[in-house]
């Protein structure tokens, strides 16, 4: 941008700027301590699990490092952007399927999906290949929806998604050849380490912290505080958002996954209502506008999800099993839940991130 | 030579007739006032010009070339610059923030933006604040970083909506003073929103008059201090302070 006339004052002519050395950036309160600390807080459960070897409790830390994927998935669109969308799984369930598409034994994909075409029905892939493709077919899926999407704001938007979100559903749930429609499809290796998961759950902390301190990031955050008047300050705010959509589309794709290795079926209802609630729940409890909070939001949430569960199939006390009705679990979350938000309704975090300095925040 | 205009712009809000067949044209290098009593219709034309509010008839154009299609970042790329009545700071960010994240919407590097927001600050006179969060500054400061983070990028033009309400007098010359240092230092033009008909006079090159959304005078600021219609236009709302600006003017 250059003006007509000649800048006369000499402090603000270009060479004089270009000579500055100009101060490091402030990160807009986003430290790179954020993502290491984050990552180190999963690192030790992670080594406590393995000590521990149960198996069922490492099934209960590789959903836990599954939910952070999908949580940050989340807020890499919803907290940056503050555009509520209840469309992020649909493009989890896309990325199972494909998981699913690739890794399932050809033989058995014949039976089961005959309606795929050729190559992939041949596909045998390892699941991790599969796993970048099912990132880069969301991350895809994501740029053709969201080009329409980004266009609304608000209640329209966050409608819209939602209408994505069922449309996905939809599809996946009838088209019988490809999908296996309503029924479960089975024969997915299953990967029972945990160290895949706490990887990729590490990977994608590090590439939201990334996005965040991005030019993208930083002109997202000041459109999502005041609109007007970054729009005047030449942010083009729906190729912001859609920057983010399709970042949080990838994400959300590898998730679903790693879902599908981690239990080895997938139905398209693994990938609706439910775990769309349950995932804006821990966004929300965390901290929609903080990576620490989404990350610490599946953590604190899944911990009492877990303590309900034992409570529910009964603890030995004395000589007799003492047991909370079922049912009374999501009930008693449902109640956790509203408190923490009636106390703090910016979640649990807020604006705030997890660093060694302690009163950094945005 | 180059210049921003509106040529006949009209705007309707249901039935409300807003604007009708304004014409405006600023040029860089000068200060152009827009006055006018409250609702007279200034903010909706800085907001025609800017990319804000369609017109319901009539053009903006720059240096000849239609603008009225574009989006408000797309206007502000092509150089016109404006700040807001109340601010609008990013008030969770500190200043320097404010300031960079418009040098990033303006396609700068996040470095080349910092080290052009650095040198904005200082040459504002405000390098002090820097650090400070936007929204925690009081009026005055919290316009003038409006005003620097209007001026990344250095814009052909700026367009300034009520820059000096709330300030005292000698804050208000102050503000003077860096208003035409902006004109006459950085060759940029301005059009100045002011209630301070005071401060128009003593500042402008050339004031436009608008009342109910017609331009009902317009020339030096000699012209309009001697202007019946202007006093008249502005009898029965401000008047009393008004006529006191203009007074001591005379
Ligand atoms: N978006 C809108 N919808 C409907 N009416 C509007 C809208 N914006 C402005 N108006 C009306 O248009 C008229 C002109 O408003 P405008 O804000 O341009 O006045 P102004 O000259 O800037 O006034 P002030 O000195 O109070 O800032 C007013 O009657 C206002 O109520
Ligand atoms: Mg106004």
């Amino acid at each position: 941008m250059s003006t007509s006339s000649p800048v006369i004052d000499p402090i603000l002519s270009a060479e004089a700027i270009a000579a500055r050395k100009p101060g490091p950036f402030s990160l807009a309160g986003k430290s790179i301590v954020t993502p290491i600390l984050l990552t180190l807080i999963l690192l030790a459960i992670a080594i406590v699990t393995v000590m521990i070897g149960s198996k069922p409790f490492n099934q209960v830390i590789i959903d836990l490092f599954v939910r952070v994927i999908l949580v940050v998935g989340l807020y890499v669109f919803i907290g940056n952007s503050g555009v509520m969308s209840f469309g992020q799984i649909g493009f989890t369930c896309l990325g199972a399927y494909v998981a699913a598409w690739l890794t399932i034994n050809p033989m058995m994909k014949k039976m089961s999906l005959p309606g795929l075409p050729d190559f992939i029905l041949k596909a045998k892939m390892e699941y991790w290949q599969a796993a970048l493709l099912a990132a880069l077919f969301a991350g895809v899926a994501a740029l053709f929806f969201g080009r329409v999407l980004m266009r609304l704001s608000g209640i329209a938007a966050s409608i819209a998604t939602f209408a994505m979100l069922a449309m996905i559903n939809t599809i996946y749930s009838n088209w019988d050849r490809v999908t296996g429609a309503t029924s479960s499809v089975v024969g997915i290796p299953i990967v029972r380490s945990i160290w895949p998961y706490f990887t990729v759950a590490a990977i994608v902390i590090f590439i939201a912290w990334l996005h965040a301190i991005s030019r993208a990031g930083l002109a997202l955050r000041a459109a999502r505080d005041e609109p007007t008047a970054a729009a005047a300050s030449g942010i083009d705010i729906p190729k912001e958002r859609l920057v983010a959509f399709v970042i949080s589309g990838a994400i959300m794709g590898v998730g679903g996954a790693l879902t599908a290795h981690s239990i080895g079926v997938v139905t398209p209802d693994n990938f609706y209502l439910s775990l769309t609630f349950v995932t804006l729940s821990m966004l929300v409890v965390g901290g929609m506008g903080s990576l620490t909070g989404s990350v610490l939001g599946v953590v604190i949430l899944s911990a009492l999800i877990q303590g309900l569960r034992f409570l529910e199939a009964g603890v030995p006390v004395g000589g007799s099993m003492l047991a909370l009705p079922k049912g009374l679990q999501e009930i008693a979350l449902g109640i956790i839940m509203i408190v923490i938000l009636a106390l703090r309704p910016s979640g649990l975090f807020g604006n705030r991130e997890l660093t060694l300095n302690r009163n950094r925040s945005e | 030579m180059s210049y921003l205009s509106a040529e006949d712009v009209s705007v309707a809000f249901a039935g409300l007739k807003a604007l009708s067949s304004v014409n405006l044209k600023i040029t860089p290098g000068h200060i152009s006032g827009l006055i006018g009593p409250n609702g007279a219709g200034k903010t909706t034309l800085v907001n025609v010009l800017t990319g804000f509010q369609a017109p319901t008839s009539g053009a903006v154009t720059l240096d000849g070339q239609p603008l009225t299609n574009l989006k408000p970042h797309q206007v502000r790329r092509r150089g016109i610059a404006r700040t807001f009545q109340g601010g609008r700071l990013f008030r969770d960010l500190p200043v320097i923030d404010n300031l960079e994240v418009t040098g990033v919407g303006l396609g700068m590097s996040r470095r080349a933006a910092i080290a052009e927001a650095e040198a904005m600050l200082d040459w504002i006179g405000i390098a002090p604040l820097k650090n400070r969060i936007a929204g925690t500054l009081p009026y005055t400061d919290e316009r003038r970083v409006a005003i620097g983070r209007a001026l990344m990028g250095r814009p052909a033009y700026i367009l300034l909506d009520e820059p000096a309400a709330g300030m005292s007098a000698p804050e208000a010359s102050d503000l003077s003073d860096l208003v035409r240092r902006i004109a006459k230092s950085l060759g940029i033009g301005v059009l100045i929103i002011e209630h301070n008909v005071g401060l128009v006079l003593g500042l402008c090159d050339h004031i436009v008059v608008l009342d109910s959304g017609a331009v009902i005078e317009e020339g030096d600021p000699a012209a309009i201090r001697d202007s019946e219609k202007v006093r008249h236009a502005y009898m029965g709302t401000a008047a009393d302070t008004v006529r006191a600006n203009l007074e001591v003017m005379a």
